[in-house]
């Protein structure tokens, strides 16, 4: 029984019922629309005093791109943030429901929650869907045994590295890194290496452009740079596309006036709450 | 020992469908681009981007898709690169050949005739290109011709192509066509304003369309000749 | 190893035009080893990991801990055997304070066997698990793809192993000590990763006698070299 005070709460987890219906429909010519997928640049170091990660800010929809300032570097815990690849919307609801239970894992345990901690809870959420859930994720944080980044994959599996980049643009920065990537960088060399990986992706992987995103997590503090850099600039318009008053066509014209019925003043004095019962 | 086969598959091999496996080759791969022309009382343009790409990869920055065929007879090519090639080189000979056998150049609508019987000579494995052409009729006035892959031929004084076609032809359509506009003065496109329009649209299509960017090539045909100018558009 | 490709991101000529990182399966083309000794085991495992035709990790490490004397090889999808070794790692530390000893390799590999039995249908997952107890010293049990349990004197996994059953055949001989075992684990290994494309990398090396588990790693420079035509 539910009321307005004691709604019905829904089944926790995913809903299904309408998996049937749109497997009939696209059988009959209606296919389902297209999940937006960020064809993407995503990485992240460890260098000498925590972690950076990176990551660029297209989104794309097919060949046409669909956000040119999406923001990839989602936030998991005062101390770690988290990229994500793959598909939108599964990449964003993932951390968001990882976020929260760190929060309340944090809240009971009344410590600083370690990075291993959020990389198992994404990788065995990630494989108890076998792949359906298509986010891509790289985990980097900082906790009391210091700076860790963690790959995970769509399917589950997980990978604790010391630089590590994922989605469409992962070769052209993981070239980056395996050739300027070496233990114990400064920040600003941290910082400089991570945008020229995501760089290299924006320019030569067409899936990933617009501006470059940094996010520093040292140990108590984190810089979160968006944008760090916008790496291409838009083209300057040579004309001016402005219509003059009277181009746009009216179709119809119908003018209603408003009937007063009937005129009142009321006074609206502040009430005191009720606090007698 | 012999525990885990060389490549075991996801399903143990007694549960598998022993059934046939169609295998597909495709002959035609996408390599993007976008062209776009503009015709006027005394001139053309066309233009087309300089970005050649394959899935999410770039193969060339710097690859002219414009193909001047005479000294007034410019083709804006997109699509399969390979069937580009082709095409325009079949497309030079027989133009070559014209000029042997009849003693002069072949006039624009000659060679848009010509293009369209070419294209449709395929009609069953089609050259998967989008063709736009670009010259000046008997009169010296600006026509621009669109075709489909197997030659559909339609006459035009604007059209965008390509990639982004769908893109840029209803910008087309409003900022020189004039459509859905209501009382304004429909004056003959000037050169100067049709090339900003060109160079603006590129820079639009560069923004939201992924195979185009990088620079476009701009082919001005009056006639006195074709003039040749490029333009900057990102490059992510 | 196997790895699941879509048609997408696979060009028609069959080569791979970019990495299919959304639905490629990342999986450990490996080549595994592990051999008894007289009081221990060696195991050994190659370091990369593979995700169609790109390496995604190329210090991979599968050689992963399931007690302080139970290690696992794992082979096959990444996910599925870090999924079953983390499970069978509860179990067994549960299993270990409800007994307060140390739980028995032969254990172990039944748990991992239970698994794998069961759920055959939808995991791609050939373990080797070794390791050594008071009972039975060190032990070695293979548990491959379709869900079975057999313990063997030596053992060799993944899609690299193929290239070199012959090698071990021939080499292995009953009741090598401890350093016969790693140098025939490393030439194995040296030899699988040389022939098979997804594997390579460097190989680790594990020890596990009474006193633990001892690790080394033969960095890719300083692998054991052999004819190569």
């Amino acid at each position: 029984m539910s009321s307005i005070l004691v709604p019905d709460i829904p089944a926790p987890g995913f809903s299904f019922d309408l998996c049937q219906r749109n497997s009939l429909l696209e059988k009959k010519g209606y296919p389902a629309p297209k999940a937006q997928k960020t064809g993407t640049t995503i990485v992240a170091i460890v260098y000498k005093d925590g972690v950076i990660l990176g990551a660029d800010t297209r989104a794309t929809e097919g060949n046409i791109v669909a956000d040119k300032l999406c923001s990839k570097i989602h936030y998991l815990a005062d101390n770690m943030y988290c990229c994500g690849a793959g598909t939108a919307a599964d990449t964003e609801a993932t951390t968001n429901m990882i976020s929260s239970q760190l929060e309340l894992h944090r809240l009971n345990t009344n410590r600083v929650v370690p990075v291993v901690t959020a990389a198992k809870m994404l990788s065995q959420m990630l494989f108890r869907y076998q792949g359906h859930i298509g986010a891509a994720l790289i985990v980097g944080g900082v906790d009391n045994a210091g700076p860790h980044v963690y790959c995970i994959y769509p399917h589950g599996s997980c990978d604790s590295l010391q630089y590590t980049t994922m989605g469409s643009g992962s070769l052209a920065a993981m070239s980056v890194f395996e050739s300027q990537w070496r233990p114990n960088m400064s920040e600003e060399e941290g910082k400089e290496l991570v945008a020229d990986a995501i760089r290299a992706g924006v320019f030569n992987d067409l899936g990933s452009g617009s501006s470059v995103d940094l996010c520093v997590i040292r140990k108590g503090s984190v810089d979160y740079l968006r944008p760090y850099e916008m790496s291409c600039k838009k083209g300057e318009k040579q004309g001016t596309y402005r219509y003059k008053r009277g181009t746009t066509a009216v179709l119809q014209k119908s003018v209603r006036p408003i009937i007063i019925e009937d005129e009142m003043i009321q006074r609206v004095d502040h009430e005191s709450m009720d606090t007698s019962s | 020992m012999a525990l885990v086969d060389r490549e075991p598959s996801r399903y143990l091999p007694d549960y598998d469908v022993q059934a046939p496996k169609q295998l597909h080759f495709s002959p035609y791969a996408d390599n993007g681009g976008s062209v776009v022309a503009i015709a006027g009382d005394d001139f053309s343009i066309i233009a087309a981007d300089t970005r050649l790409s394959a899935g999410f990869s770039i193969y060339t920055r710097k690859q002219e898709k414009l193909f001047t065929l005479s000294s007034n007879t410019v083709l804006g090519c997109s699509g399969c690169w390979c069937d580009t090639l082709t095409l325009t080189r079949v497309m030079a000979a027989r133009m070559q050949m014209y000029e042997h056998e009849h003693h002069k150049t072949m006039a624009t609508p000659a060679a848009a005739q010509m293009l369209s019987t070419m294209l449709y000579y395929k009609r069953f494995f089609p050259y998967y290109v989008s063709n736009i052409l670009a010259g000046l009729d008997s009169e010296g006035k600006g026509v621009i011709y669109r075709y489909d892959p197997v030659g559909h031929c339609e006459k035009n004084y604007y059209v965008a192509g390509g990639s982004s076609g769908a893109l840029l032809q209803p910008l087309l359509d409003n900022q020189v066509g004039y459509l859905n506009q209501e009382n304004v003065e429909k004056v003959p496109i000037t050169k100067e304003k049709a090339l900003a329009i060109i160079k603006d649209v590129f820079t639009s299509a560069a923004e939201r369309d992924i195979y185009t960017g990088d620079g476009i090539f701009i082919k001005i045909i009056t006639k006195d000749g074709i003039a040749t100018d490029f333009f900057e558009l990102r490059r992510d | 190893m196997a790895v699941e490709q879509r048609i997408s991101g696979v060009n028609p000529m069959g080569g791979l035009l970019y990495p299919d990182w959304q639905h490629a399966e990342h999986s450990t083309g490996t080549s595994i080893m592990a051999c008894e000794f007289n009081g221990g085991v060696v195991i050994g495992a190659d370091s990369r990991s593979t995700t169609g035709a790109y390496v995604a990790n190329r210090v991979a490490d599968k050689l992963t801990k399931v007690t302080d004397y139970i290690y696992c090889c794992r082979s096959g999808s990444s996910a599925d055997t870090q999924a079953i070794s983390d499970i069978v790692n509860y179990h067994l530390a549960f299993h270990r304070m409800e007994l307060g000893t140390e739980p028995r390799v032969e254990t172990a590999a039944n748990v991992f066997r239970e698994l794998c039995y069961n759920y055959r249908d939808s995991l791609m997952a050939g373990i080797l698990v070794a390791g050594w107890d008071q009972y039975k010293g060190g032990q070695v049990y293979s548990v491959p793809l379709g869900g079975m349990c057999v313990r063997q004197p030596i053992s060799i996994g993944g899609s690299g192993s193929s290239y070199i059953y012959g090698y071990v055949d021939a080499n292995y001989k009953p009741g090598m000590d401890k350093e016969q075992c790693v140098e025939l684990v490393k030439n194995s290994l040296a030899l699988a990763m040389s022939r098979d494309g997804s594997s390579g990398g460097v190989i680790r090396i594990g020890v596990i006698t009474e006193n633990g588990i001892e690790r080394s790693v033969v960095m890719g420079d300083k692998l054991p070299k052999f004819y190569e035509g």
